[in-house]
């Protein structure tokens, strides 16, 4: 092959993106593959702790499954407690509900008393008044 | 549901990349030792009840989340340590040296000098892949090394297939351009 038809090999293969794709995973891989065997050299210190690390996840894994599989539907409709996220959201809309009855019920009470002030006898300002009830009661 | 065992042999499979991929991420072995420590008990807590068909995504974006996570609580950290350097409270300078640190496992590489070359290599490309943008590095981990799709990388990265591609384009090319700076072409990653 030409030096000619190397140039022209290497513009067609800048001219087709799936070969340029296909270039740099080959690329890729070939990093990789010296990545993966400097992966398997780790000291003794690291591959202790991280089996330090598998073997308390195998610890939890172990209890978690026991757990479902003992109260299985049970801890299932529990476990959703754990989520923290619902639960808070959870607590956020019940405290909207509780807040909204307890307006209702302070509206329901100033109905009240509004229809007592329309209804009585006296003029609105004297409940207002404080001397006049101690006027009222000495008469 | 995956037993045990299935964990067990998913966690072995996966911790030694998940390793030096934090380690590219954060730069700090301690750190990184951590890190993929909280991924595993995260994945074993919340997520007993998945099949083990799901746990590398799943292992993958609790990873990529502790990281996250790390960098948050070193930004806090940081910037305590700045203000109290300031009041002339600095570090002990102790030295935990451990032997352990330094005994590697033995690889089988008979030719002393190959296996030296092969090292620095790979020093040469770890050092690349440190030096890379944090989502290239993202994607070309997920994609090249933990061999996932493009969907699947996109699903872990939380972005569009069409940026998994662009992020992994511009990786490798960064890759190889620092490379070739180094007097290593591609082809010569071969030694």
């Amino acid at each position: 092959m030409t030096v000619d038809n190397m140039k022209k090999e290497n513009k067609n293969q800048h001219m087709h993106p799936l070969a340029d794709a296909e270039s740099e995973a080959a690329q890729a891989k070939e990093m990789v593959k010296l990545l993966d065997t400097h992966a398997s050299h780790l000291s003794m210190r690291t591959l202790k702790q991280l089996e330090n690390g598998r073997t308390q996840a195998l610890k939890i894994h172990k209890a978690k499954t026991e757990r479902i599989n003992r109260d299985g539907t049970i801890s299932y409709l529990v476990g959703w407690t754990e989520h923290h996220r619902i639960v808070t959201s959870g607590m956020l809309l019940a405290a909207v509900i509780a807040g909204f009855i307890f307006m209702q019920m302070l509206n329901k009470d100033i109905e009240y008393g509004d229809a007592f002030l329309l209804g009585a006898d006296l003029p609105p300002e004297a409940f207002v008044d404080t001397t006049f009830e101690p006027s009222l009661n000495r008469t | 549901m995956a037993s045990s065992q299935e964990l067990s042999g998913f966690l072995r499979d996966v911790e030694r990349r998940a390793f030096k991929q934090t380690v590219y991420a954060v730069r700090d072995e301690h750190a990184a030792l951590d890190i993929v420590q909280d991924a595993m008990l995260k994945l074993a807590e919340k997520y007993a009840d998945k099949p083990v068909a799901e746990y590398p995504m799943l292992f993958q974006r609790i990873l990529q989340n502790t990281m996250r996570d790390f960098w948050r609580r070193q930004k806090v950290r940081n910037l305590w340590t700045t203000l109290l350097s300031s009041f002339g409270v600095g570090k002990d300078g102790e030295d935990d040296h451990d032997p352990l640190d330094i005994i590697d496992v033995e690889d089988g590489t008979e030719n002393p000098m190959a296996q030296l070359e092969q090292s620095q290599t790979i020093k040469i490309i770890e050092k690349a892949i440190e030096k890379l943008p944090a989502r290239q590095r993202e994607a070309f981990i997920l994609r090249y090394w933990e061999d996932m799709d493009v969907a699947e990388t996109a699903e872990v990265m939380g972005c569009s297939q069409g940026s998994v591609k662009t992020h992994c384009s511009r990786a490798v090319h960064s890759l190889a351009a620092l490379l070739e700076k180094q007097g290593l072409g591609t082809r010569a990653t071969d030694i």
